[in-house]
């Protein structure tokens, strides 16, 4: 492997990872969609800063972003402080605004100046390694290394410092607020961290895919688990894995590594979605197929209870008219007579069926949960 | 054997189950024709899905529901239905007439507009509901009381024979309750059956003739004095109801 | 010097992008009027972005550049990111924020995986992306125009013959099945409208500005008026309105470009209403308010 790619992977996992911790709370939070806003409309600040410095990696950048980034949380809180906007329609009217004053701008005066388009939508991970840190002539790595690495570490700090605000804000916010926990700080702590990361990871994928990083890994990690530090975990994880894996298709397709790395990630979603034990689409297919007897019988058993020692109760437990009463196909009712007779729980007197001591037990605890 | 009388609502065998988990367990309920209702259990005990099980509005997992000795599907005409008034957004841009006229869309079909008649029957429904200085008021300018009145006027003008209504007495104010009252026994008088879903206990008895006490299957139904016994309560609240009844 | 400049700018092909952006404006602004009103304003941005695979597949299996066939490729990929975002709402625990977010961002990764492809083939080049993020207005045709207008004349009748229907389904969905009114093909009917809405109005401002022509106008709308009627009549004006004043505006001045021009001038509209509209207006608020608290004061002196 050569060292340029060598790079590119790193830089592609850092980043990764940095978005995809913010995300888990953006994904818990609901409020995605923040993310994708906070993109695109901290694109005037970007380039303001440009002007002013006339440079790409200036610092300034990443805080004119961060500064926007909250900015564009006020625009959209204000808005829906009117209650003439509904908070959907805030944050779609917000976000393209911004970014069209950023376009215009770029378009009308920065025409001749290396700040094109597609490199602030689009990125190029490809490009990532060229811009290199140097001091007194010593090759020091990619500068997009260290600006990324800086963040995740910013993340990292953020989460570990307040993990138990995040989590009591993130889950029940009047209690936070009762307890003294200020959720607001806690919330625009938040923004203000997706806006830096977000401003850092246009390097390398751009402001649409940056969205893919921020809310795929965890949404990813959501459908795994419930607990809130595993869920941390697994977003890290998932989002290393997509990066990697997405670098490597890329390379065998030979086209754009942002653009793969998306498509892995939404290949991941969808395989955990289907496959995974508990929650995922084949696992609750399987479960109802079994169930279905389980749930079939208990209905059995519990029909058979609500009618036993009443008038009624006689034509409710005739074998041959269960099917009518229930509203099954015959031929399903007599599977699921036969059923529930293997199990113990009912016994047939000629045409009748009466519910042994154990079916009774097993409609009481059914009726109880 | 007795006469077979004819019955309002007849639910048999009724389970329903979200996904994998059960709200529903073989639920029976006769309702006889002309009787006013009121389903009664804890929170999470399943009534407002076995209203919407009588509507059709959730896919039963075994039994059946006949209205009138049909299904529901024959017999949408007769039936009037008043949703939870948190279900929907009063923001909308539209006034009182015109969400009481929406009652007719049932009637009218598909693509027909509502006319004059419409317009008429809708007036005709806002007076009975003491709302018919309202018409032309935006919804968003309403009271809760008043916007239930709406929705109860435009399941007046469905104009039909069985009345489902799922908590109207919700977030209302006393004198909107007694006038919701008052006009559901008016109601029944004419030979309505009405189905309401309701949360005070206290007021079963003033309200009421008829009650079922559901929690996930039903614990009792029929007329209010044999049915709505301590002993019943116990069984449908378990230990809360020491608690609800020192309130 | 400057006017008469403007004038002799004001020439057939100014003519035809104006038309063309004006109709555009008036499509998106009447449907997004639904997608307001039912707090989707979001979908039309997953939709825009998601449209791009489309696209790229449309022309990678036909390989033609034909504006119809890359507007169906579009409109499949953007109709089936829209049932992706239904199913993983309904079948998992992921929000609709999130679902929305995911399809969004991936759908269109792949789209760039296959532009990339078809670059090195050598068929495309990257102007055709640019299009497709920040559209191209100024390229707008007379043949276009017909285009616009006979897909957005049906979508729009379609909500006429309809109106009693969708403003149900819109207002009060259990309340309209228990009428006997099938959800799930009202539903799709007006997801189908707005995709319909949306890959029309990728011309015009392209994938990453599209959400704000399918909610400002409507939301100006919302301001001035209490009827539904009227609120989509008025959200037809004001998107007419911003891809007309947007066109002109961008025309006086060269690297002005169109689409986020209309989009600026959609929000200022939007500002003014917020700001000023009678009624529900911040200012007529802020006067009603003031007035109210100086009636109680009055009543307090004796």
């Amino acid at each position: 492997m050569l060292q340029g790619q060598l790079e590119i992977q790193l830089i592609a996992i850092v980043t990764a990872v940095a978005c995809a911790l913010p995300g888990v709370f953006l994904v818990l939070r609901r409020m995605t969609l923040m993310s994708d806003a906070i993109s695109h409309a901290i694109l005037p600040g970007i380039v303001l800063a440009f002007f002013l410095t006339e440079s790409l990696s200036s610092p300034l950048l990443i805080l004119a972003a961060a500064g926007t980034g909250v900015l564009t949380v006020v625009f959209v809180e204000l808005l829906q402080r009117t209650k003439l906007v509904k908070e959907d329609a805030a944050i779609g009217l917000t976000f393209p605004a911004l970014f069209s004053i950023g376009v215009i701008l770029i378009s009308r005066f920065a025409g001749n100046v290396h700040l094109d388009m597609d490199a602030v939508l689009l990125g190029e991970l490809a490009y990532a390694p060229l811009n290199r840190l140097e001091t007194f002539g010593n090759d020091l790595g990619p500068v997009s290394l260290y600006v990324m690495g800086t963040i995740l570490l910013l993340n990292l700090a953020f989460i570990l410092l307040f993990y138990k605000e995040l989590k009591l804000a993130t889950f029940d916010a009047s209690l936070a607020a009762t307890l003294g926990f200020a959720p607001t700080l806690i919330h625009y702590g938040l923004m203000t961290l997706v806006s830096v990361t977000t401003v850092g990871a246009f390097d390398a994928v751009g402001s649409i895919l940056v969205v893919a990083l921020i809310a795929g890994p965890p949404a990813t990690a959501y459908l795994m688990t419930d607990r809130l530090s595993r869920m941390l975990l697994l977003s890290a994880v998932v989002g290393g894995v997509n990066a990697v894996s997405g670098y490597w298709l890329a390379f065998a397709f030979d086209v754009s590594i942002a653009g793969s790395i998306a498509t892995v990630t939404l290949l991941m979603f969808g395989l955990t979605f289907m496959a995974v034990p508990n929650r995922g689409l084949i696992a609750i297919a399987r479960r109802r197929a079994c169930q279905k007897w389980e749930f079939a019988q208990t209905m059995l058993v519990i029909h058979l209870f609500n009618h036993e020692g009443l008038p009624e109760a006689e034509a409710e437990s005739e074998i041959a008219h269960l099917h009518e009463h229930l509203r099954w196909d015959p031929a399903f009712a007599t599977q699921v007579v036969k059923y529930a007779l293997n199990n113990r729980f009912v016994l047939q007197k000629e045409t009748q069926l009466t519910l042994t001591q154990q079916g009774r037990t097993i409609a009481q605890q059914a009726l109880v949960q | 054997m007795q006469a077979l009388e004819t019955k309002a609502i007849e639910v048999t065998d009724l389970t329903v189950a979200y996904q994998d988990k059960p709200v529903l367990w073989d639920i029976d309920l006769d309702v006889p024709p002309g009787v006013l209702l009121s389903i009664v259990g804890p929170n999470g005990a399943g009534k407002t899905t076995l209203i919407k099980a009588i509507l059709g509005l959730v896919r039963p997992a075994a039994g059946n529901v006949l209205i009138y000795d049909k299904p529901y599907e024959a017999q949408r005409r007769i039936v009037g239905y008043v949703p939870q008034r948190g279900t929907v957004d009063w923001d909308f841009p539209t006034n009182v007439l015109d969400v009481v006229m929406m009652g007719r869309y049932g009637a009218l079909g598909w693509i027909r507009r509502p006319r004059k008649q419409e317009r008429a029957l809708a007036m005709n429904a806002l007076e009975k509901v003491g709302m018919e200085g309202y018409a032309t008021r935006q919804i968003s300018q309403l009271s809760g009381g008043q916007q239930q009145r709406v929705f109860l006027a435009r399941a007046l003008v469905q104009d039909s024979t069985v009345y489902l209504m799922d908590e109207p007495f919700q977030g209302v104010d006393a004198t909107t309750e007694r006038a919701i009252v008052d006009l559901l026994q008016e109601l029944r008088e004419n030979g309505k059956t009405v189905v309401v879903v309701h949360h005070d206990l206290q007021t079963v008895t003033d309200y009421f003739d008829w009650v079922m006490l559901l929690n996930i299957r039903r614990i009792a139904s029929g007329p209010v004095e044999e049915t709505f016994t301590p002993e019943n309560l116990r069984q449908t609240y378990g230990g809360r109801i020491a608690f609800i009844k020192n309130e | 010097m400057e006017n008469l400049n403007i004038l002799a700018r004001f020439d057939y092909t100014l003519m035809v992008v104006t038309i063309g952006a004006a109709l555009l404006g008036a499509v998106s602004g009447s449907l997004g009027t639904y997608a307001v009103l039912r707090r989707q304003s979001l979908l039309g941005d997953a939709i825009s972005h998601a449209a791009l695979p489309g696209i790229a597949i449309a022309f990678l299996l036909t390989g033609s550049k034909a504006p119809l066939i890359l507007v169906l490729g579009a409109a499949i990929a953007g109709w089936l990111g829209t049932l992706l975002i239904m199913s993983i709402v309904r079948l998992t625990r992921i929000k609709y924020d999130s679902a929305l977010g995911i399809v969004l961002s991936t759908f269109f990764g792949f789209g760039l995986v296959l532009h990339t492809l078809i670059q090195r083939t050598g068929n495309a080049n990257q102007a055709g992306l640019d299009t497709f993020l920040f559209g191209q207005a100024a390229t707008i045709l007379a043949s276009d125009i017909l285009t616009i207008g006979v897909l957005g004349g049906v979508a729009i009748v379609i909500t006429f013959i309809f109106w009693k229907e969708l403003k149900l389904l819109v207002f009060d969905e259990g309340f309209a099945a228990s009428l006997g009114f099938p959800l799930r093909t009202l539903d799709i009917l007006l997801t189908s409208l707005l995709v319909i809405a949306i890959v029309l109005g990728l011309q015009a401002v392209g994938a990453v500005l599209m959400s704000a022509m399918l909610v400002a106008p409507a939301v100006a709308a919302r301001q001035w008026t209490n009827k539904l009627g009227l609120m989509m009549f008025l959200a037809a004006c004001f998107g007419a309105l911003a891809g007309v004043s947007g066109a002109i505006i961008s025309s006086t001045a060269s690297r002005i470009p169109t689409g986020p021009t209309i989009v600026l001038c959609a929000t200022v509209v939007v500002g003014f209403s917020i700001a000023f509209a009678s009624n529900r207006g911040l200012l007529w608020d802020w006067i009603r308010q003031k007035r109210n608290r100086r009636n109680l004061k009055m009543t307090e002196q004796p």
